[in-house]
């Protein structure tokens, strides 16, 4: 039987290989965080504000210490000192961890909804979950403002509040849309999400004196025992971060979130292992989440379909104190040749907890405007979508007028527009029709910048052929674990079975933060440059005897460190690595080139003629990469993206009651994601690319770029389907019933 | 999204409600808490127990008999996980929403956070530790997943080794659409699901049930 999950590599494509974790995972052998046994742990649970402003003015906690098991309820009258500094990821020219700079329990004060305000510790899981819940805090509570359009909100331009933003423009794109022959002028919106990885937030924390473990799902195992030194105020090296499994992360585990500190200082006061394991409800406000965006979009055209004017407005909410924003136009102004550019991000300040990176965190919402925008136009000037991105494509972005390392959005188009039979299409919204269902195809682009990060890996390969692959990078199902065997065993020239491979933990070699895909790239690096030492090492033996050559050097095996980083990066970034800092460089922000991973998305819709059910028939999606290391794995992700892009276009939404600005369906029967009968036939098209600029083992990633544009393509079949052109994510069929 | 109330929820609550100490356990933990000052008076048949009272019970786990004392609010995902060291079925929710906690009892697929342990005492319960066969040869569906990349981060993938199993079982694996629908109360969050179809379709050819 064909296997479609293994398809057969292309030129520039690794072997399929199967997960070298594979048999851990479905055996229930895999240990996550939560799945450490700890000699006596007593649990942790927390209570959490529910007002989104205001302070706690006194806690009544007599009910909840008496709750038979309670060993001790920590506030912030009595866990105040736990926290002596917390510097926000990216956010200053001081080194930082933290996903935001609010600090729970180190004050009265509440920021926003789902605050940590007590943290109960008891002998079973079960007294501590009941005691959290009789918590009874007393607040003065003020009122909130929740959003846009709140009374209280205050916007910021982002460019003011980073150095590293900076609005693209060129040209005078206000002018040039004036005179236009075409123009296409509209406002979307893109609402709240959650990553909501089934697993659950966990923190288990063990003290040996001054030396203190952390078991916890984290997507940077040195970032975290970083973070988590400098809000304790400890060495750095008394601290122990484990994370060989990562049950799914999404950006949810990227950023050191507030509970962990405290359950360490809890650990501490006590004396005893703490392990905490959240509440789903809990995990809503434990970790960070994707901000709601409204967004303008102009564009203007000849009519021969050329690009006259991009304008692009994006407003992101924010909290209070943290001017966090994703700024998706320094990728939305490269997409295609363009005179004139005008863009700017701003953000919005509200009584909310500070937002984070969520899978492809600028591009998903920026990209879904810019995309159904491209529609719009094509549908104005009456040409095809897939040729209007064939007359602007470019391999010279617009801004700088940099060159592309590689560009194939078009080869990426061109096939899977004939596996979908896309000249099949009819045109005409609202023409096709199945029975009682109104049938819609439309497309988009993907796209995703190409960051790599400087990065460290120790191998050693033993006379007997086996090797050992050490570096702290991360797993979180991306197929690390197996690419990383698959590198070494390739520049070894061994057997990838005969590689073992060790991750996930912090005193490991350093590797960066599983985030902005750039794992594959910067780890296969370090992995490729210490196997090449090794190499060296063996050269000028006749023997093809890899015992004979480990005799003739007198050693029993051959081990090798290599440090790393990108093409054109400073060594610099090396130094930041060993203080847990990912030093992420690419995508636009070079000076010598541009370097992004495209693909196109053609999807097939089916709206029902009464009930306006909506229903993805058919998706299928291509995507050039570079080098793929494993076609396995590559289109699980690839695939993994598309299905979680559905989820944006028609599904996932956290709603926030207005009035209180607080969340209402902190669940998951009431916050929808894809299940398994919502996705039927799907079909992922690698398209062979080769880049040898990007990276030294010329690798682009490809755990965010499925999710790009798939909501656009969703969005632009629902109008093909109906004739409704919906702006505002999700698209649910109350927005079809005119 | 709501099949898993329909096919596997359902069973349990039904027995919930049947069984007069599980009833009051069951009020307890969904917080409606029952006076607590005062003792709770004991039900006809049945002995009653305050949260937080330990519960002597024997669980009869992949074949094998296991003594444990419990608090009787403890779920079956619970004792399997935090007292008898058995972490392959997963917490994802806690309550009954995403399926990572499937485990078989009496052959039939349980939410085992919905599930109080000791309801689950004279039963025969599988967790996926006891899917293998005992060499260590793995069970067709096992084999299928890892040859169909049915999953990413992996953590799921025992609820829905498990649920697969019984779907397979159950004779709901006739065709593609059919493995959608009862394999939809198990959330892949990495979204691995025409994988999981894949690999049901072919792991039931190897179990004798195409």
């Amino acid at each position: 039987m064909a296997n479609a999950a293994a398809p057969e590599p292309k030129e520039n494509m690794g072997q399929p290989m199967p997960r070298i974790d594979g048999r851990l995972k479905v055996t229930g052998g895999a240990r996550y965080p939560s799945d450490i046994r700890l000699k006596e742990p007593v649990y942790a649970a927390l209570a959490l504000s529910s007002i989104a402003l205001g302070s706690i003015s006194r806690f009544r906690l007599d009910a909840a210490r008496a709750v038979a098991g309670v060993i001790d309820i920590f506030t912030h009258e009595t866990l105040s000192d736990a926290i002596k500094e917390q510097v926000m990821m990216g956010q200053s020219e001081q080194a930082g961890y933290a996903a935001s700079t609010i600090r729970p329990l180190q004050s009265a004060s509440i920021l926003h909804d789902g605050q940590i305000i007590a943290i109960v510790v008891a002998d079973t899981f079960e007294a501590a979950t009941e005691a959290a819940r009789l918590v009874a805090p007393e607040y003065d509570a003020r009122t909130p403002s929740a959003t846009f359009g709140s009374d209280g909100v205050t916007i910021e331009e982002a460019a003011k509040i980073s150095k590293k933003h900076e609005d693209p423009k060129i040209g005078d794109a206000e002018a040039a849309l004036r005179t236009a022959e075409v123009k296409v002028d509209n406002r979307y919106s893109t609402p709240v999400q959650h990553h909501n990885p089934i697993e659950l937030f966990t923190t288990s924390c063990i003290w040996d004196g001054p030396k203190l473990t952390i078991f916890e799902p984290s997507q940077t195992a040195h970032g975290l025992r970083f973070g988590v030194a400098q809000q304790l105020g400890m060495n750095p090296d008394d601290v122990h971060v484990v994370s060989s499994f990562i049950g799914g992360a999404f950006g949810s585990k990227g950023a050191t979130t507030e509970r962990t500190a405290l359950i360490a200082a809890i650990a501490k006061k006590l004396d005893r292992p703490v392990k905490f394991v959240s509440s789903r409800a809990d995990a809503f406000f434990v970790s960070t989440y994707r901000a709601e965006t409204e967004q303008r979009v102009a564009l203007a055209a000849s009519r021969d379909g050329k690009l006259t004017a991009l304008i692009h407005e994006g407003h992101e909410v924010t909290s209070r104190p943290d001017g966090y924003f994703v700024g998706g136009t320094d990728t939305t102004t490269r997409m295609y040749a363009c005179p004139n550019i005008s863009t700017k991000v701003s953000v919005v300040h509200a009584d909310r907890k500070t937002p984070g990176f969520m899978r492809a965190p600028a591009e998903m919402p920026y990209m879904f405007v810019l995309e159904s925008a491209m529609d719009e136009l094509a549908e104005t000037l009456g040409i095809d979508p897939v040729e209007l991105r064939r007359i602007n494509d470019t391999q010279i972005e617009p801004i700088k007028g940099l060159a592309f390392t590689s560009r194939s959005l078009m080869p990426c188009f061109d096939a899977a527009a004939a596996a979908f039979r896309w000249s099949e299409r009819n045109r005409k919204p609202g023409a096709a029709r199945d029975g009682d269902w109104l049938i819609g195809q439309g497309c988009a682009t993907s796209c995703y910048p190409t960051m790599v990060a400087p990065a460290t890996a120790r191998v050693s390969l033993m006379p007997d052929g086996t090797a050992h692959v050490e570096t702290a990078a991360q797993d979180v199902g991306t197929g690390t674990y197996t690419v990383v065997a698959q590198m070494a065993a390739e520049r070894l020239g061994i057997d990838a079975r005969h590689v073992k491979v060790t991750l996930g933990d912090s005193k490991l070699p350093p590797a960066p933060v599983s985030g902005g895909s750039n794992v594959t790239a910067s780890v296969c690096s370090a992995v490729a440059k210490a196997c090449d030492a090794i190499n060296e090492k063996l050269r000028g033996s006749n023997s093809q005897n890899l015992a004979e050559q480990f005799r003739r050097l007198g050693v029993s095996e051959l081990v090798e460190y290599a440090e790393t980083v990108a093409p054109g990066a400073s060594p610099e970034g090396i130094d930041q690595l060993y203080k847990g800092i990912s030093a992420l460089g690419g995508g636009p922000k070079l000076k010598d080139r541009i370097q992004y991973a495209f693909g196109a998305q053609f999807i097939e819709v089916a709206v029902h003629s009464r009930t306006r059910e909506i229903r993805v028939r058919r998706m299928t999606g291509a995507f050039a990469a570079g080098r793929i290391m494993n076609t396995r794995t590559a289109r699980s992700q690839l695939m993994g993206g598309m299905i979680g892009g559905i989820g944006s276009a028609l599904l996932e939404a956290t709603e926030i009651d207005r009035r209180y600005a607080r969340y209402v369906n902190k669940n998951l029967a009431d916050y929808e994601v894809p299940v398994n009968a919502d996705i039927e036939a799907l079909d992922v098209i690698l398209v062979p690319e080769t880049d040898d600029k990007v990276n030294a083992v010329g690798v682009k990633g490809v755990g965010e770029l499925g999710i790009v544009g798939t909501a656009a393509a969703v969005a632009n079949a629902v109008y093909n389907a109906t004739g409704i052109r919906v702006r505002d994510l999700p698209i649910r069929l109350d927005a079809l019933l005119t | 999204m709501t099949q898993f109330l329909k096919y596997v929820a359902g069973i349990q609550r039904r027995q919930m409600l049947y069984g007069t100490a599980a009833t009051l356990a069951f009020l307890l933990v969904s917080r409606v808490v029952v006076a607590r000052q005062k003792p709770v008076g004991k039900a006809a048949g049945g002995i009653a127990h305050e949260a937080g009272d330990k519960v002597d019970l024997v669980l009869d786990i992949n074949g094998q008999e296991r003594h444990l004392s419990l608090d009787g609010r403890t779920s079956l995902l619970d004792a399997l996980r935090d007292h008898l060291d058995l972490t392959g079925s997963k917490k994802g929710c806690d309550h009954g929403q995403c399926g990572a906690c499937t485990v078989h009892v009496d052959g039939r697929r349980v939410l085992s956070c919905l599930t109080l342990a000791s309801m689950a005492s004279g039963k025969k319960i599988t967790t996926i530790e006891g899917l293998a066969g005992p060499d260590g040869g793995l069970h067709p569906m096992q084999a299928a997943f890892i040859e169909h990349d049915a999953f990413q981060c992996g953590y799921c993938t025992p609820g829905q080794i498990m649920s697969a199993v019984a779907c397979v079982e159950e004779g709901h694996a006739d065709d593609a659409a059919e493995i959608r629908e009862y394999m939809s109360g198990n959330i892949c969050r990495c979204a691995a699901y025409p994988n999981i179809v894949a690999a049901i379709e072919h792991a039931k050819v190897a179990m004798g049930r195409a």
